[in-house]
């Protein structure tokens, strides 16, 4: 999942990442292995699970004279490579802090 | 007992010679051996769907790749395996545990030649010989087909097993289908769309955690839908998501999962006379699978 904000003249205010997946080591060492023939078990596991709600709060603290922003979340299947995606929501909110 | 000794030769040569002759030596003898193509006459639909799957490809990974490369690698080789060795020649059945999944029929029906074969095609990048390695429909309706072994028996030979009996099955070889106890449970996936680390061999290693999953995080929480009932719907085969189509995986998954996403900017004051601009966002991912995700 990405979210990214941005200014209305579109420029990147902000940008926060988070991964979802369960990620497995050879349990020789602490590096995260990728690839059934290397993995022997999950270390650490932030995949989605079913009945669970996955909730972020994230802040963005916006530049000094900017009062508006496009957020847009992105959320994002990859498979075996960063470069292979599968997009499956894009939610675009304005948000201002003028009434 | 001048009879004896020739006739007791003749079964001793001859034992060995029909266990090996059982087992296919070529990739072809061994895809032939599998070949469900004559079923596509009778099960025109089911079939197409199978050949869209990830079922008819399980050595090529996604988008023609092929996922054993690393295996077929000489050992001490960048990115080689604890299963390759440092002549294709060497390699045999065993340096493939993968196939305990992805290709069954290899563990019960294939000599050592066939994964010497293996290797040289996955060296030479020949994705059209590995293509040949499928999961056909007589590995799900038969090889598979039977979990309980010592109350019911292996799977017998010329019967296929599905979800209701056919005694007249119109096929030369599978005259007979038997009803299967197990067909349209989750357990029938599971036993390839794993528990998690697979510890019998000398090499451990992980592939898929789907069904320890769907067992202790899904049915644990009261889930009670079956894997064949999301994913075989109206007995779809091509049993998605075909990570091939990209439109129709990202349409899986947007069914799937849900994303709420809620904002608020306010004005922050931590000290007097100083306010930091600052926007909020909450998302919220839920899912409908029964199962984590990703997983496989």
């Amino acid at each position: 999942m990405v979210v990214t904000a941005k200014s209305v003249d579109g420029k990147e205010i902000g940008k926060f990442e988070r991964h979802y997946h369960p990620q497995a080591t050879n349990c020789r060492d602490f590096k995260m292995k990728y690839g059934a023939q290397w993995k022997v078990a999950n270390l650490r596991d932030t995949s989605l699970q079913p009945g669970q709600a996955k909730k972020e709060i994230i802040e963005f603290d916006l530049p000094e004279g900017v009062r508006a922003a496009d957020v847009t979340v992105d959320l994002v299947y990859e498979d075996v490579n960063p470069d292979n995606r599968y997009p499956i929501h894009s939610i675009t909110k304005k948000v201002s802090l003028d009434k | 007992m001048k009879f004896v000794k020739p006739v007791l030769l003749v079964l001793f040569l001859a034992v060995p010679l029909i266990a090996f002759a059982e087992k296919a030596k070529t990739i072809d003898e061994l895809a032939k051996m599998y070949d469900s193509s004559r079923c596509k006459s009778c099960h025109a639909e089911i079939y197409a769907q199978w050949e869209k799957s990830h079922h008819a490809r399980p050595l090529m990974g996604v988008k023609g790749g092929l996922m054993l490369s690393p295996i077929a690698l000489k050992k001490g080789e960048k990115g080689s395996t604890a299963f390759s060795e440092d002549d294709p020649k060497k390699m045999t059945i065993r340096n493939f545990p993968c196939f305990k999944c992805h290709l069954p029929q290899a563990v019960a029906s294939a000599d050592d030649s066939v994964a010497v074969e293996l290797t040289e095609a996955l060296i030479a990048k020949d994705s059209a010989k590995v293509a040949r390695l499928q999961i056909t429909c007589i590995v799900c309706h038969n090889e598979k087909a039977i979990i309980h072994k010592r109350e019911l028996g292996a799977p017998e030979k010329g019967v296929l097993y599905g979800k209701k009996d056919v005694p007249a099955h119109m096929d030369g070889t599978f005259k007979t289908v038997k009803k299967s106890a197990i067909f349209k449970d989750s357990v029938f996936c599971g036993q390839c769309h794993g528990l998690g680390p697979n510890l019998e061999f000398d090499q451990a290693f992980q592939c898929a955690n789907l069904y320890g999953s769907y067992l202790h995080n899904y049915v644990s929480s009261g889930g009670t839908k079956t894997c064949q009932e999301c994913h075989m719907q109206k007995g779809d085969h091509l049993i998605a998501p075909n990570f091939n189509d990209d439109k129709q995986t990202s349409e899986l998954l947007a069914k799937a999962i849900n994303l709420e996403v809620e904002t608020l900017g306010y004005e922050w004051l931590r000290k007097a006379a100083t306010y930091v601009p600052k926007i909020v966002v909450n998302t919220k991912i839920t899912t409908t699978a029964g199962h984590r995700i990703p997983d496989g």
